[in-house]
Parts: C-alpha cells; sequence; structure tokens
C-alpha cells in the first residue's frame, strides 16, 4: 500500500513562476489529486477560503502578503477557515533567527531552498505521521514549537503536567543536557543543505 | 538554588489541542516509494529554466540595494531596512541558484547572508564587499558557471569568505551578537 495523495487537495503560494511550476511538478509526481496556485500571501488566503486545502506550501518572500503574515492570517483568521491546515514555509533563509520567526508565526514545517524532491517529502511525512498538537494561549496559537521530546533532561520539572509531555527514552538515545536539547529543539525544523 | 522555586504556579495559561489528523486518514499509509521519489527528483534535476532572466533581476535589486545603502548610510537611515534591501535579493540569489542548476551561486549568496546578517552598520568597506560578492555571482551566472565549478568555486568562496573575516578583523565592533 502507498499513499493515497490523489485524494488530497495542496495549496502553493509562491511567486515565483518557475519556482511554482517546479513545486506543483513535484507534487504531481507524488500524486497529488488537485494542486491549487496562487501569486502571493493575499491570493493565498482567497483561495484558502474557498478550496479548503489539506496542505499549504508557501514561499516567505512574497508581495504584497507575505507568507509570514499569511500564516498569522490563517492561523488567527475567523471565517471559516480551518486554524490547523499544515503550513510548510519555503524560504532561502536558515538562519536561526529566522526559523524562529517563521515557527513564531505559526508554519507547522520550514522548508529551506534549494531543497531536493526527498526534502519535499520529508516535510509532507512529518505532517503526516508526526502532526504538532496546537496550542492556544494569549499570545500564540499555532503548531506546538516544540518538536522533541527532551530525552535527556534530567532537572525538576516546573509543571503539574510536565511528567506528561516526555517519552520513556529510546534505549540507544544519547543523553544530552536539558539546555542543548533545547538547541537541537530549536533547530529541529532546520535540514541545512 | 532551592528546588522549591520549581514548584511555583503556573504564570501562563496555555490550552494544547490535537486536532483530529484528517490527512492520515485521507493519504492511508504506505509512503511513496523510492521509484516516485527518484522519478521526482529526475524531474527536479533535468527542468529547463534558465536562470539568467531570473539571477539578473535578483542582482538588479541587489545592485539597487548596495547604492541606495550608500545614499543613505550617511543620513544615519535605519540600518536595519537599508541591510534588507541588500538582504532579500542575496536571499532570492541563494534559495534559486541551486534549485536551477547553479549551485555555486546558491554557496555564494548563503556566505553574503550569513556576512549581511552579522552587521550592524553597512558603511562603505561593508558595500565593498557585497560588491564583490555581487561581482562574482553576476561573472557565475554570465559565465554559465553551473555545477560547483571544482577548485575554482573553492577560491572563489574562500577569497570572498576571507574579505568578510579581515573585515571583522579591523572593524570588530561592527557585528551584532545574534542570540544563541
Amino acid at each position: 500500500m502507498a499513499y493515497q495523495f490523489n485524494n488530497i487537495c495542496v495549496l502553493v503560494v509562491e511567486d515565483n513562476l518557475p519556482m511554482l511550476e517546479i513545486t506543483k511538478s513535484l507534487l504531481r509526481t507524488f500524486g497529488v489529486g488537485k494542486i491549487i496556485t496562487a501569486k502571493n500571501g493575499r491570493e493565498g488566503l482567497q483561495k484558502v477560503k474557498y478550496y479548503n486545502p489539506d496542505i499549504i506550501i508557501a514561499d516567505w518572500m512574497m508581495k504584497p502578503v507575505d507568507g509570514i503574515s499569511f500564516t498569522r492570517y490563517v492561523r488567527q483568521d475567523t471565517q471559516g477557515i480551518n486554524p490547523y491546515v499544515p503550513i510548510i514555509l519555503m524560504t532561502g533563509f536558515s538562519e536561526k533567527r529566522r526559523v524562529i520567526q517563521a515557527r513564531d508565526a505559526g508554519v507547522t514545517e520550514f522548508l529551506v531552498k534549494p531543497f531536493n524532491a526527498r526534502d519535499l517529502y520529508k516535510r509532507i511525512l512529518q505532517i503526516i505521521e508526526r502532526p504538532r498538537q496546537f496550542v492556544k494561549s494569549d499570545n500564540f496559537f499555532g503548531p506546538d514549537r516544540r518538536r522533541k521530546k527532551m530525552y535527556g533532561f534530567m532537572g525538576p520539572y516546573r509543571r503539574d503536567d510536565d511528567s506528561t509531555d516526555f517519552d520513556e527514552p529510546a534505549p540507544s538515545k544519547k543523553k544530552v543536557s536539558g539546555k542543548k536539547q533545547n538547541h537541537i529543539d530549536d533547530i529541529a525544523m532546520i535540514d541545512r543543505k | 538554588m532551592s528546588a522549591s522555586i520549581y514548584k511555583q504556579p503556573r504564570r501562563r495559561k496555555a490550552e494544547f489541542i490535537t486536532p483530529p489528523n484528517v490527512l492520515k486518514e485521507k493519504v492511508g499509509t504506505g509512503g511513496l516509494s523510492e521509484e516516485i521519489l527518484d522519478k521526482a527528483q529526475t524531474l527536479l534535476e533535468n527542468n529547463a529554466v534558465d536562470f539568467r532572466p531570473l539571477g539578473d533581476m535578483y542582482l538588479e535589486s541587489l545592485e539597487n540595494g548596495i547604492a541606495y545603502a550608500k545614499r543613505a548610510a550617511r543620513n544615519g537611515d535605519d540600518h536595519e531596512a537599508l541591510i534588507a534591501t541588500m538582504l532579500y535579493p542575496s536571499m532570492q540569489l541563494k534559495a534559486h541558484g541551486g534549485m536551477f542548476h547553479y549551485p555555486l551561486i546558491t554557496r555564494i549568496a548563503d556566505k553574503l547572508i550569513q556576512f549581511l546578517e552579522v552587521i550592524e552598520r553597512p558603511d562603505l568597506e561593508v558595500l565593498e564587499i557585497v560588491r564583490a560578492f555581487h561581482t562574482s555571482i553576476r561573472a557565475i551566472l554570465h559565465g554559465g558557471i553551473k555545477g560547483d565549478a571544482g577548485r575554482y568555486g573553492d577560491e572563489l568562496e574562500k577569497a570572498l569568505v576571507d574579505a568578510c573575516f579581515r573585515y571583522f578583523e579591523k572593524f570588530p565592533d561592527n557585528k551584532t551578537d545574534l542570540p544563541n
């Protein structure tokens, strides 16, 4: 059995036409049944409302509405948009502060350009097999920004439900300090070339 | 430090929501075969997009950014905004060079981004370095140098990175401390 991508709808928001075509071709080769496109975040929002896609792949740098603002609109919109829709942000930036910026806007996965077919597939795979829970707080709504379980965290827990937040460590997992693991969590979204 | 510090009440209220995994229900199990992934990769590698018009557009934008920064830096304009005018086209060159058969442009533009990301002020020496990157990328693009260009590519990259290091040796104060 293989994934039945013919059942899903993917929205690609990208202002660079050759890049848009390449992304579409890759998705078509993966077997995606319905691919919708938009040239910028503003157009993307209209398409989201109309088509209710299963996955959104958006570029960062676009005018008049960029990928970060677009993501915020999707997460905050109350006009019938599915705020949980997975968003993969494509960008040439790979610096940590940019990843954090994207993560704080509510992006689900970060895809650094240039990428290859497997890089794109891996992000889709993560979304399907390891979906993030969502966090709603006074100043944030979006996918949980903590990707990995802190297997190696040895310090005391601050919150009542902390102990339920961590799985048993895998036997082969190398122990790292809590501080170092936090750093790993922060950069987990990057697959640096 | 007393362990009681960890027993304090929660300061933030956060609700955790697990949305239904509709996507998983739709696509089922099994993943994609290696054959499909190979086919997709071949398609990507064989794309016939001519990167030159796109690359020229980004280079022109970078050129305008350098010129603007040169004029505006003297007036004490917002340094971050000035750097952004050079950073964004550099990011586009990095992102798309490698997508369209110019991986050396990606490598060199990446170094330029790393330089611009830590600069505090775009002074004239900075702009000279950015111009050197611009000239090099333009030469790669117009010379049709696809692939990594072997030793030539390594030497070019090293020369540009060395220029950045020399700058920071000379002006160590013009470097932002990025959060770890």
